[in-house]
């Protein structure tokens, strides 16, 4: 953990001269580590770098970009942030021309930890740390062996606990509509809690996540539940590659399938009548 | 048990609909369990209005647009291809049937597709047990 702390120092130190800032972490006073734009004029201040624990940085350099678009900034990330930039640019909410990327490769334990998939940045120029494979994710697989039944008792009991904060909504870096869904009372009602059946929050949310989300589960670790709603967004995803073969993050180039029309084959894999 | 469920249909107003006139006009019998509502593009149905629908407690929802390629406004049904099959796997994946949701498509001429459509689709969702009920 300290030699990757150590070379993404250098990483830093190397690269900001010639920049306005680096978006990294800092640890705080009592050690809470929080997103820290780093500037050429306190360097001294990159002794308080931090890696651990992840921090929703995209959105915070989403912030910094609308009030200075032309800002020359770096930003250290690790393989979910990174696909959280590469979709917020192909959803026009961030430019990339003057963005360096530094991919911070995570470790097995912060991998598991996030029940990872894609532990590392693919787009990053400069790499700090190892990259290593993905690991399993065991609730999604357990829930997804579950019986019918059994699965919508099991949803219905986790989506009984939201307290609809708003929270998972909030922290993700893909949620950028200025008009919300979710906000809408014909969709999801206000003054109601446990939620009528079935959640229209959580589903509703479920499917504007489609080709959206890039596994950073964010979202897991602000609820304050612990609804584990990132099981649904990661088959959805399995189905997304499936049926359009698209992959959040992967590719730079290629568009997401819900802007565009039904391309050659694709229909036949979605399974709908002839 | 068999029940009477009930079903909402979202008909495209170009073709569907028609197919549902022109059954109408050759007096096919098809089961009054549906409950058609005309819109202007199968691609207006979002997944929001689904759900909602499910929340209000229908038993089945109905999508019913022209054939890919026949769209009034061109790519309109694509959408709807795009984002009901996702929609059907997410039910799935809640423990809902994710035979509730059907989609199909169904020109202006095609009144007798239309019937057997909707008598097979009614058969299949009586054998079901009442959505409210599995929702409790």
């Amino acid at each position: 953990m300290s030699d990757r702390l150590t070379s993404l120092h250098e990483a830093i130190e190397k690269v900001l001269p010639d920049l306005d800032g680096v978006l990294a972490l800092k640890s705080g006073p009592g050690g809470i580590v929080s997103p820290y734009l780093f500037s050429k004029e306190h360097p001294e201040e990159l002794a308080k770098l931090a890696i651990w624990p992840k921090e929703p940085v995209p959105d915070t350099l989403k912030i910094i970009l609308r009030a200075h678009p032309d800002a020359k900034l770096a930003i250290v990330c690790r393989g979910c942030e990174e696909r959280g930039i590469v979709e917020m640019f192909k959803h026009a909410q961030l430019g990339l021309d003057n963005l360096t990327l530094i991919g911070l490769q995570c470790e097995k334990d912060e991998a598991e930890f996030c029940r990872c998939a894609k532990p590392f940045t693919v787009h990053a120029k400069t790499i700090v740390g190892q990259p290593i494979e993905g690991v399993a994710d065991p609730l999604t697989e357990q829930v997804s062996a579950l019986s019918q039944p059994e699965k919508l008792a099991f949803w219905k009991q986790e989506f009984e606990h939201c307290i609809k904060c708003y929270g998972c909504r909030n922290i993700c870096p893909q949620c950028f509509c200025n008009i919300c869904a979710l906000e809408d009372e014909k969709w999801v009602e206000t003054g109601r809690l446990p939620m009528a059946k079935p959640s229209m929050y959580h589903l509703v949310r479920a499917m504007h996540m489609t080709a959206k989300c890039v596994a950073c589960r964010e979202c897991e670790e602000t609820c304050p539940a612990d609804i584990p709603m990132a099981v649904h967004f990661r088959l959805i995803a399995r189905d997304v590659k499936e049926m359009f073969n698209y992959e959040t993050g992967a590719d730079m180039e290629q568009k997401p399938p819900q802007l565009l029309v039904l391309e050659e084959g694709e229909y036949d894999r979605t399974g709908l009548p002839h | 048990m068999m029940h009477e469920p009930k079903i909402i249909g979202f008909l495209c107003n170009w073709c569907s609909y028609r197919g549902a006139d022109s059954a109408g006009m050759a007096r096919l019998k098809y089961p009054p369990n549906i409950k058609i509502i005309r819109v202007p593009c199968s691609g207006r149905i979002s997944p929001e209005l689904v759900l909602r629908t499910f929340r209000e407690g229908a038993d089945a929802v109905m999508v019913l647009g022209c054939h890919i390629g026949d769209c009034h406004y061109s790519t309109g049904n694509h959408r709807t291809a795009k984002r009901m099959p996702v929609l059907k796997k997410l039910l799935e994946y809640t423990g809902i049937e994710s035979e509730r949701l059907y989609i199909n498509w169904v020109s202006a001429a095609e009144g007798e597709k239309f019937a057997t459509v909707i008598k097979d689709f009614t058969e299949k969702i009586s054998a079901l047990p009442p959505f409210v009920e599995t929702m409790k």
